[in-house]
């Protein structure tokens, strides 16, 4: 959940006030933004000060949360200050108090009890089941578009064949490429390290990512990114299977409406269609539920996943090593290849070994340990996690790991660990003291103000990360001695 | 009267402790002061990527056997 959620919000966060004045006038815009952004703690408070009418004293919102939690309850409304949701003013009798700020105010009440304006959540064309394109259709569509872009970046031509290939726009080749995930040298397309990482996340954070890639170019060529922005929160909170009109949409709007079409985002019969339809890919952006069972590609295989093979769901990995993947995907090959030794391929399966060099060739690639681990955990073998359900562990922490052989996962982080032998930290030793007494001062002094990182009183030496503070603290010790 | 030197602390195994200081013992161009316990040393800013890649070679011949004996 983390790492799905940081892109979006790291991005949010360095857009400037009156961006985020202009992006909460949306209704759409303010709901997605407290339903997917936030942690459950800053949605509480969020809640808790949205039908006051007046601010709330900071000390009488902190006595909610328990001293333990001090922490979390500082993320929170650290969180909700970046964000522009949450700003402190003073009360009447001058305390410090805090209040929901107005246009996400305004606009998420709206979106909660039903807005007058409704065009903010898209206009129905037809509802679900009234149209003539199925929810399945959809879901094929996202999956052969998502896929393409993948295999794209991958160069999946080189496994055998272009199977399927989608034709990707010129504009799809040059976000990725402005984007530093792949880069073309004359017709030839590699991958970059950032490319490496991006496809084996889960496609969740992938469309994250690209729509984020999406804004900042469409900034680049001088649309403007509230516009964008607000378009996609609208796109996240459609419903999947119906279809929406195109006429409430300005041109901007339009144009990203084709872009993302191109991505398997959205669905239009042709360019000129009256209406769109939202896929899978757009409806799950800011659900929550996407983060747990990564329904994008659990349902993207649910009808396709037999015959197309892809998605989640066809990997098994033994304790010895070794992997199995139920797959014809040439890019599921291809991304499999990536960490493992594959020795056989047949119609329906390719095997191979993890093994130590397939592992560090992937650590030099730039893929890390967690990121070939995740891949392998949302793509294991239901055998895989009916064994693990059988065996069910207590703590559900547990549960979710043991769905791969514990064995193959230390190893795999062993694997990596191996390459940091060491570890290094840059800093200043401090030494020649005459006697332990010169030593301790400025050695409890260095620990005081958190720069001190080894000691050690036999030798009278100690290591610190910055000097100049300790070096005046020697100094004006010297000075006082005397 | 106490000096400060500026320098890399290097935190790992006494193994790769010992190989840093017989990598030192050549030419003397990698430690700046050896820090008597097993694990720590500080080393030349300017040597790390240098002798982070020999560590790499050194170790890869050394473990790759191992790997590759390994049966199928």
């Amino acid at each position: 959940m983390a790492s799905a959620t940081s892109r979006p919000l790291e991005y949010l966060e360095g857009l400037s006030g009156t961006t985020f004045y202009k992006l909460y006038k949306q209704p759409s815009t303010a709901l997605a933004i407290f339903r997917r952004m936030l942690p459950d703690l800053a949605k509480c408070f969020v809640m808790a000060l949205l039908y006051l009418k007046d601010p709330l004293p900071t000390a009488d919102l902190e006595i909610w949360v328990n001293t333990e939690s001090k922490k979390q309850r500082d993320n929170a409304l650290s969180i909700l200050g970046r964000l522009h949701i949450l700003s402190t003013t003073r009360t009447g009798d001058n305390v410090r108090a805090y209040m929901v700020t107005d246009p996400f105010a305004t606009s998420l009440r709206q979106a909660l009890m039903g807005a007058e304006d409704s065009q903010s959540f898209g206009v129905f064309s037809r509802g679900p089941g009234e149209t003539q394109t199925s929810i399945a259709d959809l879901d094929e569509y996202a999956r052969r578009q998502w896929e393409g872009v993948m295999g794209y970046m991958v160069g999946t031509s080189a496994f055998g064949g272009q199977r399927d290939m989608v034709n990707l726009s010129k504009g799809v080749k040059q976000l990725l490429q402005a984007g530093h995930l792949v880069e073309i040298r004359g017709s030839r397309v590699d991958i970059t390290k950032d490319g490496f990482g991006f496809v084996l996340q889960d496609v969740n954070t992938q469309v994250w990512h690209i729509l984020i890639l999406y804004v900042q170019s469409a900034e680049a060529i001088g649309m403007d990114s509230v516009e964008v922005l607000s378009f996609l929160f609208l796109l996240s909170s459609l419903e999947l299977g119906a279809s929406y009109e195109k006429k409430h949409l300005t041109p901007n709007q339009l144009r990203t409406l084709t872009d993302l079409a191109d991505f398997g985002i959205v669905y239009q019969e042709d360019p000129d269609a009256p209406c769109f339809y939202p896929t899978r890919l757009a409806t799950t952006l800011t659900s929550d539920s996407s983060a747990l069972s990564n329904p994008v590609t659990g349902s993207l295989t649910g009808p396709a996943g037999q015959t197309g093979g892809s998605g989640s769901g066809f990997i098994i990995i033994e304790t010895n090593y070794r992997l199995y993947a139920y797959t014809s995907s040439p890019l599921q090959i291809s991304l499999i290849s990536l960490f493992t030794n594959l020795k056989y391929r047949f119609p329906n399966l390719v095997t191979g070994k993890i093994t130590r060099q397939s592992v560090r060739r992937a650590i030099e690639m730039g893929i890390t340990a967690d990121q070939v681990i995740s891949y392998l955990l949302s793509h294991a073998h239901p055998q895989l996690r009916k064994h693990n359900a059988a065996h069910g562990t207590s703590n559900a922490k547990g549960v979710q790991a043991s769905v791969l052989p514990p064995t193959v996962t230390d190893q795999i982080r062993l694997w990596q660990l191996e390459r940091d032998r060491l570890r290094a930290t840059a800093g200043f030793l401090f030494k020649d003291f005459t006697s332990l007494a010169e030593y301790s001062a400025p050695c409890q002094y260095a620990a005081e103000i958190g720069v001190l990182v080894w000691k050690s009183e036999k030798k009278r030496m100690f290591f610190v990360t910055r000097h100049e503070q300790v070096a005046a603290f020697l100094r004006s010790q010297k000075g006082g001695g005397k | 009267m106490p000096r400060a030197v500026r320098g890399l602390l290097i935190e790992c195994d006494p193994s790769i402790k010992a190989m840093i200081l017989k990598y030192d013992e050549e030419r003397h161009d990698y430690i700046v002061e050896d820090l008597d316990d097993e694990n720590h040393l500080v080393i030349k800013e300017s040597q790390l990527e240098n002798l982070k890649v020999r560590l790499d070679q050194d170790l890869d011949e050394k473990i790759m056997q191992l790997d590759e004996s390994e049966s199928e």
